[in-house]
């Protein structure tokens, strides 16, 4: 094993942990307000791709375009979703929500398979992005590259915006204690709607993102899903920061798996988030008893 | 106490009465009555579910008819789950008493209907499974194994392959027992061959990300990269061999490959791989322009192998049934054991005996660039084909111990 | 509605509960899946205990219900050809493994205490997969007999049913009567205040512990008996699908009130094998009965019954 090819892995472990980041970052603020796991988001990571490749195919060729729509069309999905069926089941347990959010993964799986076919569809690279750079000790990928200076320039942008804006203070004072910002006299309604809309535009890039190095298919997100529990646990449940650095650990854990043990890469970040989980029940960043 | 009791021996008397006389009646004009058990909603659906129309469409060109009487047939989806196709075989041969059933892709799916089959003395066709355990440890008297296995699949390509790709191999395989049943047989071919594995990687099933097995491949600078795995693993590793660049150094073999990969990764994707196949829709064996004519007028596309292999199945049962005269399994397992036949997928083609294989010629595709493909669909070309005796395995060597009825 | 009128409703509704288990599986679109549906309902009820009175969300009992299932098939397939014993050997294995994932993670709470059940239960998936001399991998566990039992032939479905329904019937009994004991009542208490009981000196975890391990008994029995229904295990058994599934059937049946996953079960199984044989989108359906539920009878199907009456 050269140390060309550990360094490879590494930034392998890197491109795996940005879309992780970018799922998890929705995953965790969604948790961190309504204290549901959001069943749904591996079907939103999967429409985000679905729905690039209706506006690449079907309406303009360009993939730029199609990046930068579907995470505004995403946002406004998951926001009218909050609005319309969400809003009415905060009085009920989360457990409740969280079956509602069972059920339309369910039915967004379906309706694409039945609209687009099982098998998944074509999706190219972006012309300006196929081929590889020379970075001097390897040859990589140019698209990969591309990812991880997207997932970066989308990170530090959702940490500005959650932490030097006004509307960002009120999310995050949210997401710690929804109670206490209701009783503060802010529209605490229209924040979380807010929030879902974030964290569904999130997975919809993820989705745009992966789609090109992924198979496109209706069941896309169910792998990636039950992976980003992981990530949002060992960062911590509600914490932005620890959903950034617990994808990169995890991307990075089943790189570096790979090249010890392949077939347990997997098992790997189980056994990994149990033993974190014993030694540190909270997760990097997370909060004692969450929602207990 | 009395009066009931009498009552309840009269009631009895009925009962029996009637079963006799339905018993009676049944004896002389039950239809045959056939099953397709597929996945229609789940992973394979995309190449498994239209079995069910290529079965309907086999009973039609038959005729409808059977003994004097129209062809039942149901069909049911197994949503590619094990446990469900157990308990809907179950349906099928309790309470739709049918007296077959086709396809059940999914190894551990096939299995256990194999074995339902043998509880239940009711015949089995496997066509989408592949495991080499239905000719092998696990035959029974009641499944035929149709089409193809996966010692087939891996040898057919691995002898091409080493005849006009080069001897130096790398494979990269799915980590479960298809992938290693794939491995074993493909191990076995390099051998005999002469060739070199220069390396082998397992790959968690359902990884997303290749690249690391892709650049250690790189690094063993093999001639062909041979992918024992399928489906979306099958699609999202050659997408990214061509991501980074290890397709202009090296040819790209796949254990399993449909003209509807093709179609769902776009072409350029595949463009130059090779892999088995059991047949192609350009194919010109005897009913198979037929088929392919009939079924595009349908469909607007061409059938895929599996749709064949079922259409072919159906078929030769049907005419079994029809040579024996009776759709009683033993006899109709007679009729077929031993049945040399020519049609649109075999020509010619043989049930083997020993191990209940369907035995044909197997094909060399290799993925059109796409400049080449004129026509929709069209994806592969025919570049090759082995005989039988070579691309299926000795059936004194399968471990197949065939049992009495 | 006074107590005793509650209890005589009780006594009606197990009364015609029983009457149809008796008749079910004439009426049951096959007979092989009414067996199915009394399997899952044992699950679900032993899962009830847990999420519904102890208030503790496992997303991790597959384990239990795959080992059971692994353990009573393999004992079967290698050992000895014997029901009880090979149940005795599933039920053994399920009870350890609850026993041991219940102590690593009782003192989890919440999203925790979920997250690290998951995480244990996709390690046995796995040591599953990977195992196949034992398990048989990915092809599951074939060729589980059913051997004769005393003068009980199981081999017909309709003789395995009965036997299933024995049972499940006398371990949905005991499951209430646990339910209904000194330590039920204690335990729907923590649930619903944790720190007052914790001020009164009860040792909380001790209490999760042995609810963990009650339900990982029962949940291993019902592996066990899906062993003996299909004559194989699926490695799925162990699957985080299955875990799910559980959670699901108990959650739309109304946890909490042990009738209720009951009813979840039969309704979710009976109407996915119904569904899937008229549409291939029955998934589509199924999502859409979920959503339908929640926001329409809020409380699953003991909501609606609550409702209505």
């Amino acid at each position: 094993m050269t140390a060309q090819f550990v360094l490879m892995q590494l930034f392998n472990g890197l491109i795996l942990g940005s879309l992780y980041v970018l799922l998890a970052l929705g995953l965790s603020i969604i948790f961190g307000m309504l204290g549901i796991i959001n069943f749904a988001h591996g079907a939103f990571f999967m429409l985000g791709a679905y729905v690039a490749y209706t506006i690449t195919t079907y309406l303009v060729p360009n993939f730029w375009i199609a990046l930068a729509l579907v995470p505004v069309l995403m946002a406004v999905f998951g926001a009218a979703c909050e609005m319309l069926f969400l809003r009415r089941l905060y009085t009920l347990s989360p457990l409740y929500i969280m079956l509602f959010t069972f059920g339309l993964m369910l039915a967004l799986q379906d309706v694409v398979r039945i609209i687009f076919g099982s098998m998944g569809v074509p999706f190219p690279t972006p012309d300006s992005l196929s081929g590889a750079v020379n970075l001097g000790f390897m040859y990589y990928p140019k698209y990969r590259l591309f990812l991880i200076i997207v997932t970066v320039a989308i990170s530090v942008g959702v940490w500005m915006f959650l932490s030097k804006t006004r509307l960002g203070a009120l999310i995050r004072a949210g997401t710690d204690n929804p109670r206490m910002v209701d009783a503060l006299g802010i529209n605490i309604s229209r924040i979380i709607t807010l929030v879902v809309g974030l964290g569904t535009g999130l997975a919809g890039v993820a989705g745009v993102l992966a789609a090109p190095i992924q198979n496109v298919r209706p069941l896309m997100g169910m792998d990636f899903l039950i992976d980003c529990f992981v990530v949002v646990v060992i960062g911590g449940m509600g914490s932005i920061g620890g959903s950034i650095l617990g994808g990169l650990i995890v991307g990075e854990v089943i790189a570096l798996g790979v090249m010890v043990w392949p077939p347990m890469a997997n098992t790997l970040i189980y056994f990994f988030m149990a033993v974190f989980l014993l030694i540190r029940p909270r997760g990097l960043f997370g909060r004692e008893a969450f929602h207990d | 106490m009395q009066r009931r009791s009498s009552c309840t021996s009269k009631a009895a008397l009925l009962l029996a009465l009637c079963t006799v006389v339905a018993w009676l009646a049944g004896a002389e004009a039950e239809p045959v009555k056939i099953a397709v058990l597929t996945d229609m909603s789940g992973p394979y659906a995309g190449i498994t579910a239209t079995n069910v129309e290529a079965a309907k469409m086999a009973i039609d060109d038959f005729g409808g008819k059977l003994l004097g009487e129209p062809i039942e047939y149901i069909h049911r989806d197994h949503q590619c789950k094990p446990d469900v196709a157990n308990q809907k075989s179950k349906e099928l041969y309790e309470k739709e008493k049918v007296d077959v059933i086709f396809d059940v892709p999914n190894s551990a799916a096939g299995l256990a209907v194999s074995n339902q089959a043998k509880l239940h003395k009711k015949l089995f066709f496997s066509i989408g499974s592949g495991t080499t355990r239905h000719s092998g440890p696990d035959c029974n008297r009641y499944t035929f194994d149709w089409a193809y296995n996966d010692y087939m699949l891996a040898t057919a390509v691995g002898l091409w392959a080493a005849d006009n790709l080069g001897k130096k191999w790398f494979t990269i395989t799915a980590d479960y027992a298809w992938g290693h049943d794939l491995l074993k047989h493909f191990s076995a071919t390099k051998k005999k061959k002469g060739g070199k594995l220069l390396g082998n990687e397992m790959v968690a099933l359902g990884a997303s990300d290749f690249s690391p097995y892709i650049l250690k491949a790189m690094q063993a600078n093999p001639e062909a990269l041979v992918l024992l795995n399928a489906g979306k693993d099958g699609i999202n590793a050659t997408k990214q061999a061509a991501e980074f660049g290890l397709k202009k150094k090296a040819k790209i073999v796949h254990a399993l490959l449909f003209i509807d990969d093709c179609k769902a990764a776009g072409p350029e994707v595949f463009a130059d791989d090779y892999v088995t196949g059991a047949w192609y829709w350009k194919s010109d064996n005897p009913g198979s322009k037929e088929f392919v004519e009939k079924w595009q007028k349908k469909f607007n596309r061409p059938p895929n192998w599996m749709n064949a292999a079922t259409y072919s199945a159906v078929t030769q049962y049907l005419k079994a049934v029809e040579r024996a005269g009776s759709k009683d399994a033993p006899a109709v397992i007679k009729a077929l054991e031993g049945h040399k036949f020519s049609d649109l997928l075999a020509n010619p083609g043989y049930i083997r005996p020993e191990d209940h294989m369907q035995v044909g010629k197997a094909y060399i595709l290799r993925a059109k660039r796409p400049e080449e493909i004129k026509e929709p669909w069209d994806y592969f070309e025919i570049v090759g084909s082995i005989p039988p005796e070579e691309a299926y395995q000795d059936p004194k060597d399968t471990g197949c111990k065939m049992d009495d009825f | 509605m006074t107590e005793n009128t509650s209890s005589r409703s009780r006594a009606i509704l197990i009364g015609a509960l029983l009457a149809m288990a008796v008749l079910f599986p004439h009426i049951a679109p096959y007979q092989a899946l009414a067996s199915e549906v009394l399997i899952f309902a044992l699950f679900a009820v032993s899962y009830d205990l847990v999420l519904g009175y102890a208030g503790m969300l496992s997303f991790g009992h597959a384990a239990f219900f795959g080992l059971g299932a692994y353990g009573t098939g393999i004992f079967l397939v290698k050992m000895y050809p014997s029901v009880p014993l090979g149940l005795l050997t599933g039920l053994a294995v399920s009870t350890l493994a609850a026993l041991f994932v219940g102590y690593a993670s009782i003192r989890r709470r919440g999203i925790y205490f979920t997250m690290v059940t998951l995480a244990f239960a996709q390690m046995f998936y796995f040591i599953a997969f990977k195992w196949t001399g034992l398990t048989g991998g990915d092809d599951g566990l074939q060729g589980v007999p059913r051997p004769q039992l005393g003068p009980l032939d199981l081999g017909p479905e309709i003789n395995l049913y009965y036997f299933v329904l024995v049972l499940v019937a006398v371990s949905v009994a005991l499951i209430f009567r646990v339910v209904n004991s000194p330590f039920g009542k204690t335990l729907q208490a923590l649930r619903e205040n944790h720190n007052r009981a914790m001020s009164i000196g009860y040792d909380v975890d001790r209490f999760r512990l042995i609810a963990f391990i009650i339900s990982g008994f029962f949940s291993g029995l019902a592996g066990g008996l899906y062993a003996l229904l299909l004559h194989f295990v699926p490695l799925s058994a162990l699957h985080w699908s299955t875990s799910g599934e559980v959670v699901v059937m108990s959650i739309t049946g109304g946890m909490g009130t042990l009738v209720g996953p009951i009813l979840g079960a039969v309704a979710i199984i009976l109407l996915r094998d119904v569904i899937s044989n008229y549409t291939e989108s029955w998934n589509l359906v199924m999502g859409a009965i979920f959503m339908a539920a929640v926001l329409g009878f809020r409380g699953g199907i003991m909501g609606l019954l609550k409702w209505r009456r």
